[in-house]
């Protein structure tokens, strides 16, 4: 199992993250080096999925998948975010040159919190392949690739999330675990 | 003036579309391309697109804007593309340039808006080729919303690229790879 880094576990610094994230127009914090160690070796098994229009891109098991179940990781989020997300599925996302999602309306969702861990090295910000949060009236969120960087946004039923078309002239893929937590 | 009179053979698969070549005459087309040099272009970008877009050009009172108009939605001209097309009567036509520079793209969708019939796309960049980017690629897509590229169509200079809008008239223009500027007039016959 992976440790957090100690700094993001001290009450202080919790208490910066909560007020951070539930000051923001939309819901959100990036935590830069959150883990300890973050992983090297990133093969896992991925099989391609389509549908054309909303999303081309590859998925598989989350790499960290225990951790992101895991007690120790719930408590840090309840504390940083102030909510209480129950786990609801996890993945690991690749998006390869040419790979894109899109935003959709009929794909929208109850209130959720969206948990995204960056495995993606050596990236250009011109390759693409960033996320994008929408919420209605507000101004878009933009989060750029950031190995080791984890991102927790809160969802609400009209908000929605894609992933920025990967330039064909990226040389590498985007790799991120994406978590899902419901809210009550 | 249109140098081409005929809509030649409409391909059917995977959704009807057809190219038609030297769609201008040539003084035509010099004028044309000195009016769309002359207009504003606003920088667009969503998750979808990327690109440079005029003013819609049917607002426009411009003697050469008013020639492509003509010759683009002219009574004969949109009779000849409904009798290709095997489609209802097309009443009117929008139009507006698009410029897409380098690293520019429009990710798939299908057109489908209310009372689009066929969409159209005249290119006007001289010596585009293949490896330059921007072809416009159709897709033919499964039951289960998989898709293919069943042509890639490189937008050649004074072509006339028309295709049946429908729930299968999946389409893209593949992001430009080299510093170029992919220029269109780009619209819609309607019903």
């Amino acid at each position: 199992m992976v440790d957090i880094n100690f700094y993001y576990l001290e009450d202080a610094t919790l208490s910066n993250l909560n007020r951070i994230f539930n000051s923001a127009d939309i819901p959100f914090i990036r935590l830069s080096k959150f883990l300890d160690e973050a992983p090297n070796k990133i093969e896992p098994e991925l099989i391609s999925e389509e549908k054309i229009g909303y999303y081309n891109r590859k998925i598989g098991n989350a790499l960290l998948e225990d951790f992101w179940k895991s007690s120790d990781f719930n408590d840090f989020l309840c504390k940083a975010t102030g909510l209480k997300p129950k786990f609801r599925n996890s993945n690991h996302v690749s998006y390869s040159p040419g790979d894109y999602s899109l935003l959709h309306m009929d794909e929208s969702e109850a209130s959720r919190l969206l948990v995204v861990y960056d495995l993606t090295k050596e990236w250009r910000h011109e390759w693409g392949g960033y996320d994008i949060y929408t919420s209605p009236d507000k101004d878009p969120l933009v989060c750029n690739r950031d190995f080791g960087s984890l991102m927790i946004v809160k969802l609400d039923s009209n908000d929605l999330s894609c992933t920025r078309y990967v330039s064909i002239k990226s040389h590498f893929s985007a790799h991120i675990d994406r978590i899902i937590y419901d809210l009550d | 003036m249109r140098k081409t009179e005929k809509v030649l053979l409409v391909k059917a698969f995977p959704y009807p579309h057809v190219i038609v070549k030297d769609f201008l005459d040539e003084s035509t087309l010099d004028l044309v391309i000195d009016a769309l040099a002359g207009l504003e272009y606003d920088f667009k970008e969503s998750d979808l697109f990327s690109y440079w877009a005029s003013v819609e050009l049917t607002d426009i009172d411009h003697p050469a804007i008013n020639i492509l108009r003509d010759d683009l939605g002219d009574e004969l001209w949109r009779k000849k593309v409904a009798e290709a097309f095997s489609s209802k009567p097309l009443s009117s036509i929008d139009m507006a340039a698009y410029v897409y520079g380098l690293g520019d793209f429009l990710l798939p969708h299908d057109d489908q808006v209310e009372e689009r019939i066929i969409a159209y796309s005249l290119h006007l960049t001289p010596e585009i080729t293949e490896d330059m980017g921007g072809s416009l690629q159709i897709f033919n897509v499964d039951e289960n919303n998989n898709s293919k590229i069943a042509d890639s169509i490189i937008p050649e200079y004074n072509s006339l690229i028309m295709f049946e809008v429908s729930k299968h008239s999946w389409h893209q223009v593949g992001e430009i790879l080299q510093d170029i500027q992919r220029l269109t007039v780009t619209g819609w016959y309607h019903g």
